[in-house]
């Protein structure tokens, strides 16, 4: 009996089929959407992960305990050689560079300004940051040690161009002043306030003979083999970095806004599949509701020939379930050509800045396939349970008073 | 109450609340019919007919009286007993749309015995023979909607004979054919009803149906106004 009332419904499904395939569409749409939102949201976290990561911080960095909350100058990594020696031989770690932070002052001939003076090495940072790329006037450093890369914002506050002279000015290690003469050679643009305004680069000898910090740094950028190695500071690689003083963490940690973004992401997607799926229960409500009180005369005539109030009430549930099987089969198939067509096109914000992030090229969804599967089968699950309370509905029916047209 | 008894119905009162107004549609039937009987219950719109025909097969339930079906006590079931008591023991004919549209002449005929759980060669055995019976073998595999309303209504009976019922109820079954093919379905009805022994009972207001009737029973204002056998 069971295999003719799947059989039944299916037919039902389709007897009046502009409903169904608008109904099939209404959900499959919702799914749809559902689908390329996640996917929108995927890109959009790799692609902060990836700018957080790629532009400046690396996965993850080695700085002198207190260093990162006090900024103070003379906290630079204990045992540099050691840490440095370690690094070499990490298989899990491809690339890292040093780098020497300091507060500074930088005058012009016109203005002067307070910034974050970073002495950078030429040969390792273009593996660790987007500096070299985002040279979009000038050149990286050429070798010459006066050379100075400042953002195009600073540029603009200095009244300064390339070939200009800045002084800059910062506190030694041993509390005195040290001031050094450089030549604009790059104006840089990041997209970002913190490097475009705030941040002039030199390189790290220099910086280091100036503060006097000659063979110290006070941050280490990695770039490790897996990316998601930073997102977990339990793996063992931080824990044998932060010894000697020392403290190593992942991005996650140490770019905590981008995790509260990424949770935010992931809170705003539940919200979305809260509406969205409760917009998806209402319209196959409505669509079996509208379905029951067309054919109210036929449940009549199977309830009087002997039909079961639960067989008819497994029909109209199993009416929702072909209605949820034609939904998923539009939704689905929709849902992968958006993405696509997306993953392939990308989606332009323009250049915009959320936490810090820069969101300065396309975005392009991302599909997790082996995750593909849960959106279709929780709305076919969904659109089945929808479809008890119209079941239960049909199966009370008065069989009298739904046939009263003829009896 | 005898074994040749099908209905039975004792002092039944059906009243309809209709705006908040009661309304008494059936006022105390007595009525008996037996084995066999070809009988049409008659009388004028709101007369009680509908009322009356749903309270004897459990479709609604009286307000007071009882109803006695095949020696069982109608009023005293639950929902599902009444559910298979209609499936096992009466045959249903509509005045239109009797038969399920998305499903073909076969599946509709053979309906109420897959609810019985008959297994499928005795099924596909009766509703060939059936529809051989009302002249549609041929339409087997046909929807409802490919067959004249004639046809549609030989199919509705061969579905109410199919599982040989006790009582088959036929609720205006020609209100929507012409003299012709009424008088045909009828004649069909009648000889099946002399074939098979099995009690059938009209409700109408058409000639052609009190002229092929064995006995008439009056239904005027919710009571009882009269019945008598009539010869032929």
């Amino acid at each position: 009996m069971f295999g003719r009332l799947v059989k039944f419904a299916w037919r039902s499904v389709w007897k009046n089929r502009r409903r169904t395939i608008i109904t099939g569409l209404a959900v499959g749409l919702g799914l749809a959407s559902m689908m390329f939102t996640e996917a929108l949201m995927s890109g959009m976290s790799t692609h902060m992960i990836s700018q957080t990561t790629m532009s400046w911080m690396g996965d993850g960095q080695i700085h002198r305990e207190g260093f990162r909350e006090t900024g103070r100058i003379t906290l630079t990594v204990n045992r540099p050689d050691s840490i440095l020696a370690m690094l070499e031989a990490d298989t899990s770690v491809t690339a890292f560079t040093t780098r020497i932070i300091s507060p500074a002052s930088l005058q012009s001939t016109m203005e002067m300004k307070p910034v974050t003076m970073i002495g950078v090495d030429p040969a390792t940072d273009p593996g660790l940051s987007m500096l070299e790329a985002a040279v979009d006037t000038g050149s990286y450093f050429s070798g010459d040690s006066t050379d100075l890369i400042i953002g195009w914002k600073l540029a603009q506050d200095l009244d300064a161009t390339l070939g200009d002279v800045i002084i800059i000015t910062a506190a030694e290690a041993d509390s005195g002043l040290a001031s050094s003469l450089f030549f604009v050679t790059g104006i840089c643009r990041f997209g970002s306030d913190v490097q475009d305004r705030y941040s002039a680069f030199v390189d790290i000898g220099l910086a280091g003979s100036m503060l006097g910090l000659e063979g110290e740094f006070h941050e280490v950028a990695l770039r490790l083999t897996d990316i998601e190695m930073g997102r977990d500071p339990a793996l063992p690689i931080w824990s044998r970095y932060s010894v000697f003083g020392n403290s190593a963490e992942g991005w996650a940690e140490l770019a905590s806004q981008v995790g509260s973004m990424l949770n935010m992401v992931n809170m705003s997607m539940m919200i979305t599949a809260i509406i969205l799926f409760g917009l998806v229960v209402f319209g196959i409500v409505n669509s079996l509701f509208m379905s029951v009180y067309e054919r109210m005369y036929e449940f009549g005539v199977m309830k009087a020939v002997g039909t079961r109030p639960s067989a008819l009430a497994t029909m109209v549930v199993l009416e929702a379930f072909w209605l949820g099987v034609v939904s998923i089969l539009i939704g689905t198939v929709l849902g992968i050509l958006i993405i696509w067509i997306t993953s392939k096109t990308g989606l332009d914000f323009g250049m915009i800045e959320v936490s810090g992030v820069i969101f300065d090229s396309a975005i392009h969804p991302i599909t997790d396939w082996s995750r593909l599967w849960i959106y279709p089968v929780a709305t076919l699950l969904l659109t089945t349970l929808a479809g008890i309370y119209p079941g239960i509905h049909a199966g009370r029916l008065n069989a009298a008073a739904a046939m009263r047209k003829s009896l | 109450m005898t074994d040749a008894d099908v209905i039975v119905t004792k002092d039944i009162i059906k009243t309809y609340e209709d705006g908040g107004v009661p309304v008494q549609a059936v006022r105390g039937i007595d009525f008996t019919l037996t084995k066999g009987e070809f009988t049409a219950i008659i009388g004028p719109s709101g007369s009680g007919k509908t009322t009356f025909l749903n309270v004897i097969t459990g479709l609604d339930t009286p307000s007071s009286g009882e109803v006695w079906l095949s020696g069982k006590l109608l009023t005293s079931m639950s929902g599902n007993e009444l559910s298979d008591f209609r499936r096992d023991h009466i045959g249903f004919i509509f005045q239109a749309y009797n038969l399920f549209p998305v499903l073909t002449v076969e599946e509709n005929v053979e309906y109420v015995m897959l609810l019985q759980g008959t297994p499928k060669e005795e099924r596909h055995e009766k509703v060939m023979d059936i529809l051989g019976k009302v002249g549609l073998a041929d339409y087997a595999g046909r929807l409802p909607s490919r067959l004249s309303g004639g046809q549609q209504q030989r199919v509705a009976v061969a579905r109410a004979m199919v599982s040989k019922p006790s009582l088959v109820i036929a609720d205006e079954p020609t209100a929507n054919l012409d003299s012709k093919t009424s008088g045909a379905l009828l004649d069909m009805m009648r000889s099946l009803n002399e074939e098979t022994g099995m009690t059938f009972l009209f409700s109408t207001h058409d000639e052609i149906v009190m002229k092929r009737a064995k006995k008439l029973v009056v239904i005027r204002d919710g009571k009882l106004d009269g019945s008598g056998s009539i010869e032929g």
